[in-house]
């Protein structure tokens, strides 16, 4: 590889950020992101607090901004939401029973794995990379959880922040959400 | 003796490709990307790269149509390198045509006989300075003339392009040459027809396609 072009690959290409949103755009984005955090959070509060199991992963917060957020992107649709977070999680509560010794071992093949087959399914969803690896940091409640981690967390966190995301991102004129399924 | 017009024809950055389709800067994409509300999750550079290749599927699809093969003229009777200019000529007028295809025995295009070869082999540079000629002197047109072979004065090796040839491979034909007419190939370099210049521009003109 010659070393010129590599190094001047670095310096990006001329102004490719997106410009910033509207007001209105903020709003709508801090209020979807706000209830479906709050439905979240308060499904966790009053069905889960006191037992073994929880609701609450830091990884739909990154999924939140997705879905409320960027919601016309093909990472934030219900395939890859959903999607997304299971094949994660599946690959992080394998790779902690199977390596869980080799702390760094498991976190690492973890993540990789989960973008290596969320690309393979069309699935890909940043926060599920997030996923794989909480799976395998844990708290004990999560290492606890086993594969019930998948289905618990991974699989019904995403589908309240889906379900807030259909009735919401649908209010505003300018919003619509999906813009497909499967 | 027929020449390609260039050697690939998919090469993406040829000539014709920039005809239709106006170069995006990153200011008219971010202009655009605040014109559509919310966050749209894609650079500039992503953005250009989409446009320019779905512009070639597009032009691609409205113009499937367009083969060298459809738009020619099939009944094109061709002439042979030894026929002389005598018999040529009143050829080029039955068949209303200003350029003709000159074939072997086999069919094998070798040249192209055109107006403008008959006019040099005349000694004019174009139709009015012939006649200018025969204006000032009614015999200039010294009657050796009419034995000359076709070979002698056509054009090799001629600019041709095959049956299946689109709307891109016929555009940098005719690019490539003055001519007005390009023989059609079959995949063994035989004639099958000719297409005229005129013919193709109909074609492609939006409010004459079917």
């Amino acid at each position: 590889m010659r070393l010129k072009g590599y190094l001047s690959k670095m310096r990006g290409s001329v102004h490719g950020s997106p410009p910033r949103v509207s007001l209105p755009e903020v709003l709508w984005s801090w209020t979807g992101a706000f209830l479906g955090i709050a439905a979240v959070a308060w499904l966790n509060q009053w069905f889960f607090a006191g037992t073994d199991l929880t609701l609450a992963i830091g990884s739909l917060g990154a999924s939140a901004v997705l879905v409320f957020g960027a919601v016309r992107s093909p990472l934030a649709q219900p395939r890859n939401l959903i999607g997304g977070h299971v094949l994660s999680a599946l690959v992080g509560v394998t790779c902690w029973q199977w390596l869980g010794g080799e702390p760094w071992l498991a976190q690492s093949l973890a993540v990789a794995t989960a973008i290596a087959l969320m690309h393979l399914t069309r699935t890909l969803h940043p926060p599920g990379g997030a996923t794989a690896l909480i799976a395998v940091i844990g708290s004990d409640q999560v290492h606890a959880m086993g594969y019930l981690f998948v289905l618990l967390p991974a699989t019904l966190g995403p589908l309240v922040l889906l379900a807030v995301a259909l009735l919401f991102n649908n209010l505003p004129a300018a919003r619509r959400y999906p813009e497909f399924w499967l | 003796m027929t020449q390609s017009p260039h050697d690939d024809p998919s090469e993406p950055t040829s000539e014709e490709d920039d005809l239709a389709e106006i170069e995006l800067t990153d200011d008219d994409i971010l202009e655009a990307m605040r014109e559509i509300p919310g966050y749209l999750d894609i650079t500039t550079m992503d953005f250009r790269a989409v446009y320019h290749l779905a512009h070639r599927h597009a032009l691609d699809r409205l113009f499937s149509g367009i083969t060298a093969g459809r738009l020619m003229r099939r009944e094109v009777r061709p002439l042979t390198p030894d026929i002389p200019l005598a018999e040529a000529i009143p050829s080029f007028v039955r068949q209303g045509l200003k350029s003709l295809p000159v074939v072997d025995g086999q069919r094998r295009v070798i040249g192209i006989l055109t107006e403008t070869d008959v006019l040099g082999g005349l000694g004019a540079e174009t139709f009015l300075a012939l006649m200018a000629r025969v204006i000032a002197d009614a015999k200039c047109i010294k009657s050796e003339q009419h034995h000359r072979p076709v070979g002698e004065l056509m054009t090799a090796p001629v600019v041709s392009v095959p049956l299946h040839a689109g709307l891109r491979e016929i555009l940098a034909a005719f690019a490539s040459h003055p001519g007005r007419a390009m023989p059609v190939l079959t995949t063994d370099g035989r004639l099958a027809g000719l297409l005229p210049r005129k013919v193709f521009l109909n074609a492609c003109h939006p409010d004459r396609r079917p």
